[in-house]
């Protein structure tokens, strides 16, 4: 018994789960589902469908390239029985599988910390450009203008105070 | 009184036909192993009336036969074969990748070359040419 994995989305085939196509030049195409036999007999491109592990690994959305990747693989070498061999595996695939997983959460989060700044950058554009919705620009304008008025009326008078007298007492707020 | 219509898929049989195991064209993987090592023989082929045309006039990139020279440097200037060219241009999916995209290995890009239609042999050169003649003389 063998996980078997999916050529359209290489997602995992446990034993009595879907289909499998055998072409004309003996290559093995085996399929986890209806969905995916469908969207091989349609001729989709994997790679360019968005639900599948090839896009998201070509796009660049999960981690590609890692050390991590090279102990899963098929060898084809046999290699004979050996009860030692074998439990020592079994405990490096769990702590390879464990800092497997870290890997590619890290990945991902790296990822998405970029976004988190674009974010954050449109954000505080957003706020200086609209800033006028939040607080209008003519708010306080009277106040500002009247106490404009007033200092140039300080400064005024100060360089009236000689024609005041002369044009009789004329002042204006 | 109105009943429930009871046919839902009557008009759609004409698409499982279209995906039928016997209707199957060959994939992109396929045709690029074949622009790789049995281009010549594809290109040279021996008589074969079950074929159209014996299978005289074969496109490498769609794998197709045509009936005649006409039809074949026709079929080049056309959409579709534009479209296949556009398609082989980067390295087909194999099972080989979806192994390593399921984590089996490290994933690799796939690459980018080249792909240009087939040169044409002299007699169809010789038609495309007195086609090209024969439509200047209209214009004169």
């Amino acid at each position: 018994m063998r996980i078997e994995t999916c050529y359209f989305c290489s997602s995992r085939i446990y034993p009595g789960h879907g289909i499998q196509f055998v072409r004309n030049d003996c290559k093995i195409f085996k399929f986890c589902r209806s969905k995916c036999h469908a969207a091989f007999k349609k001729k989709k491109n994997p790679r360019k469908v968005k639900w599948t592990k090839a896009y998201r690994k070509t796009v660049g959305k999960e981690l590609t390239v890692d050390p991590s990747f090279e102990f899963e693989k098929r060898r084809h070498l046999p290699i004979r029985y050996d009860r030692e061999t074998w439990s020592k595996a079994v405990e490096a695939m769990k702590k390879v599988e464990s800092i497997k997983n870290k890997r590619q959460g890290a990945y991902i989060m790296q990822r998405l910390r970029k976004g988190r700044e674009l974010e954050q950058e449109r954000d505080v554009k957003e706020v200086q450009r609209d800033l006028s919705l939040i607080r209008s620009p003519a708010a306080g304008l009277k106040e500002r203008q009247q106490g404009q008025s007033v200092d140039e009326d300080v400064k005024e008078s100060d360089e009236e105070m000689e024609g005041v007298i002369e044009d009789g007492g004329e002042v204006t707020l | 009184m109105v009943y429930k219509r009871r046919k839902y898929h009557e008009g759609d049989t004409h698409l499982k036909k279209k995906w039928r195991t016997k209707r199957r064209t060959k994939d992109l993987d396929e045709i690029d192993e074949d622009l790789q090592k049995n281009s010549e023989k594809l290109l040279n082929q021996e008589v074969d009336f079950d074929r159209p045309g014996g299978a005289q006039h074969y496109c490498l990139h769609c794998a197709r036969y045509f009936i005649n020279a006409t039809a074949l440097q026709d079929h080049f200037r056309t959409k579709v074969h534009k479209r296949r060219l556009k398609a082989l241009e980067t390295e087909p999916y194999t099972i080989e990748d979806s192994e390593r995209a399921a984590g089996f290995g490290s994933f690799k890009a796939p690459s980018k070359r080249k792909i240009e239609t087939q040169p044409s042999t002299d007699k169809e050169e010789a038609i495309d040419n007195t086609s090209k003649k024969m439509k200047v003389d209209d214009d004169i």
